[in-house]
């Protein structure tokens, strides 16, 4: 039976994409995120740094061992750092978008109350010859709000959030394009996963934990004190993963909707991926493998290296123009992640440790 | 009707005419909206050979003055597609001029049933450094419908369909926000006009496939050979950060904008004195609009026959030619006026 606030992979993804929470800024979506993880949860606490964090409790004999997951919060965006006159708005970025895509886009400023504005663009007409060869960085943008001066003043203080202003849209096949796939649609793998996990239970303890701050900073803050903390003895992130583009080489991208993607290299240990392989394999479920030569650039890089260090893996989400308003991904990718992660919890060993003992 | 009272400039006309798709060549959706907007009110009503709608009006009682033609253009920029590829991703080429830069990530909305499109790229992790500050030649841009293949695409879409920003019309304060007001600004002004009865003859055009070189009015001018224009615009206002005046010359907020000259015309000096003076009588503040950038129908309508005395009168708007324009609805409302109060003019002053 569905209850009346649960909703399909497609309907969340609409919800979760349209909230706000640039870095530092993520309490809006973190209650929106706490009412979603306390319809399957045992327990749903936030924590010293904001992270939300969803208890599902094993069978095993106490104390149990504790998987920790990680889908970030956050998402990309801009704060004001300066008005000019006119009432213009100079931008600072938090997270990096390509500076290519914004030209023309429309934006929410959070302000109270918010404020719709978008990036100013000068017409064909008035150009200088050549003026439209150049691509402009983002200290060369500004943000028009169509309001007088002193009401921009009184409202877009030095330091308000700034985010995309871009409905999700449907496309063929089920697909859909929105900013902040990246990283909510984690987040729906994590609630998903949960929901499963409440009727199937593990034997370990396993704690969903929606982070802050994973755009911001080369430190994924959020992972990083939630690992401190939580004490994990196997950590799993989930993230977008770079979907088929015309034009990418071969090895750089995964196709959409082919399922979850699984890194490989050092961020990631091999046994966990093992698992997850057989796991996919219980399942009748093709993954992908990407390679990350460097890391994997996700909250699993801090994971990793918390305490004593945690044995992680990365399953990433196929996604399409990362890092624009128009991130795209296949709602069918998102379920079937869930499903690999919740199969691999589920048959977890309550014994399985990544650490040996060799005499 | 008294001659001082000026029509109500109809917003709702422009959130109508702005919401509606009608890219040069496939102005359709917006031709219906005018003619819904205006057929209880004019005379008579047609299309002519090219797609263009021409309304006449009589003038109310027994006043008489010159036949005036004016004129708003219909179409808009934006694109047409012109490839489906093999794995379903639609190609596509300008409609217009737009700045190319403004086409990466943006959203179209493709033919007439809702379809939508995304303008997709590589994104920056996957790209040469030396590439990032490239700004993609269109030839490498494309549409993703979602489509795994070229059969599925085709199903939805057919070459030469078009496709326009999906930007939804707004309003706060006296700004209106909305895609296409270059220049269903314009369109909204004569249709509002329209609605009064004016104290001379007027026939009412609005043209088609302006954006691909001033190519509806001329037809349409031939047929309706009036003895002077006015043509309505939704003009470029230039504000933005850090630029001198005479750069962000004309402004919005700060009246309609009158030309003297641009790249198609040189306005009829009487003609635009006598708007001018006008506007002053009647305490409506206008603007110039920087001499020498764009061209309207006018320039078409100016040479049509033997020559027919023209004029442009414009609503500046910030950022024409892009997603999302805005204008102030007061000058919209002044426009009407001002319009109004030149037909009224005429009536004593054209020889």
């Amino acid at each position: 039976m569905l209850r009346a606030e649960e909703r399909s992979t497609t309907e969340w993804l609409h919800h979760l994409t349209a909230l706000p929470g640039t870095p530092g800024h993520e309490h809006a979506a973190a209650r929106e995120v706490e009412k979603a993880f306390g319809l399957y949860a045992d327990r749903v606490e936030r924590d010293r740094v904001g992270n939300v964090r969803a208890w599902i409790e094993g069978r095993g004999a106490a104390p149990r061992p504790r998987a920790l997951l990680a889908a970030h919060m956050d998402r990309i965006g801009f704060l004001v750092k300066a008005v000019e006159p006119g009432g213009f708005l100079r931008l600072t970025e938090l997270g990096g978008f390509d500076p290519r895509t914004l030209l023309g886009k429309e934006v929410v400023i959070h302000s109270k109350p918010q404020m719709a504005a978008l990036f100013g663009t000068r017409p064909p007409h008035l150009q200088r010859p050549g003026e439209s060869d150049r691509v402009l960085p983002v200290e060369e943008l500004y943000l028009d709000t169509g309001r007088p001066e002193r009401e921009v003043r009184r409202k877009a203080v030095i330091g308000t959030p700034v985010t995309l202003r871009q409905p999700p849209v449907s496309l063929l096949s089920g697909r859909m394009a929105a900013p902040a796939m990246d990283d909510r649609a984690g987040l729906v793998v994590l609630l998903r996963t949960l929901e499963s996990l409440s009727h199937d239970r593990p034997m370990w303890d396993v704690v969903a934990v929606a982070t802050v701050e994973e755009e911001f900073a080369s430190i994924c803050i959020g992972a990083r004190t939630a690992t401190e903390s939580i004490d994990p003895q196997l950590g799993i992130a989930i993230d977008v993963s770079h979907g088929d583009m015309p034009g990418a080489r071969e090895g750089d991208t995964v196709p959409l909707g082919g399922g979850p993607s699984l890194c490989v290299g050092g961020n990631i240990h091999p046994k966990v991926v093992d698992g997850l392989r057989a796991s996919a394999r219980a399942l009748g479920m093709t993954v992908q493998i990407e390679g990350c030569p460097m890391g994997s650039g996700t909250d699993a890089m801090d994971i990793q290296i918390a305490r004593e260090g945690v044995p992680t893996a990365v399953i990433g989400i196929p996604c399409r123009y990362m890092h624009t308003g128009i991130e795209t991904v296949e709602p069918r990718d998102v379920d079937r992640c869930a499903q690999l992660l919740a199969h691999y919890l589920a048959a977890l060993p309550e014994e399985w440790r990544a650490t040996e003992t060799l005499k | 009707m008294s001659r001082d009272s000026a029509p109500a400039f109809e917003e709702r006309f422009l959130e109508a005419f702005s919401n509606a798709v009608g890219v040069s060549g496939g102005e359709e959706s917006v031709r219906t909206a005018v003619a819904d907007a205006v057929k209880d009110h004019v005379d008579t009503l047609e299309v002519d050979a090219m797609g263009s709608l021409v309304a006449r009006i009589a003038p109310s009682g027994r006043r008489r003055g010159p036949h005036v033609m004016l004129c708003a253009h219909m179409d808009e920029v934006g694109v047409m597609i012109t490839g489906i590829e093999s794995d379903g991703r639609l190609r596509f080429r300008k409609v217009g001029g737009i700045d190319s830069r403004i086409l990466v990530g943006q959203v179209f909305r493709i033919g007439g049933n809702g379809l939508r499109g995304v303008a997709g790229t590589l994104p920056p992790h996957l790209i040469q450094r030396a590439d990032r500050d490239k700004v993609a030649a269109i030839e490498d841009l494309y549409l993703d419908i979602g489509a795994a293949s070229r059969a599925e695409a085709q199903e939805r879409v057919a070459i030469g369909d078009y496709a326009t920003f999906d930007t939804t019309y707004e309003r706060w304060g006296d700004t209106r926000k909305g895609k296409a007001f270059d220049d269903r600004a314009g369109c909204a002004v004569l249709a509002s006009l329209v609605r009064s009865r004016p104290p001379i003859p007027v026939t009412a055009v609005w043209s088609v496939q302006e954006e691909v070189g001033l190519r509806g009015a001329a037809g349409a001018a031939r047929r309706v050979a009036p003895d002077l224009a006015i043509v309505l615009e939704g003009t470029a206002s230039g504000e933005g950060p850090g630029l001198s005046p005479e750069e962000s010359a004309p402004l919005m907020g700060a009246g309609p904008a009158l030309t003297v000259q641009d790249r198609s015309l040189m306005a009829d000096a009487r003609l635009v004195d006598l708007i001018e003076r006008t506007a002053r009588r009647r305490k409506i503040p206008t603007q110039w609009k920087r001499p020498g950038i764009g061209g309207t129908d006018a320039g078409r309508i100016a040479i049509s026959g033997a020559g027919v005395p023209a004029a442009v009168i414009s609503v500046p708007c910030r950022y024409i030619h892009a997603p999302a324009a805005y204008l102030d609805i007061k000058d919209a409302r002044r426009t009407v006026a001002l319009v109004w109060h030149t037909l009224d003019s005429l009536t004593k002053e054209w020889p």
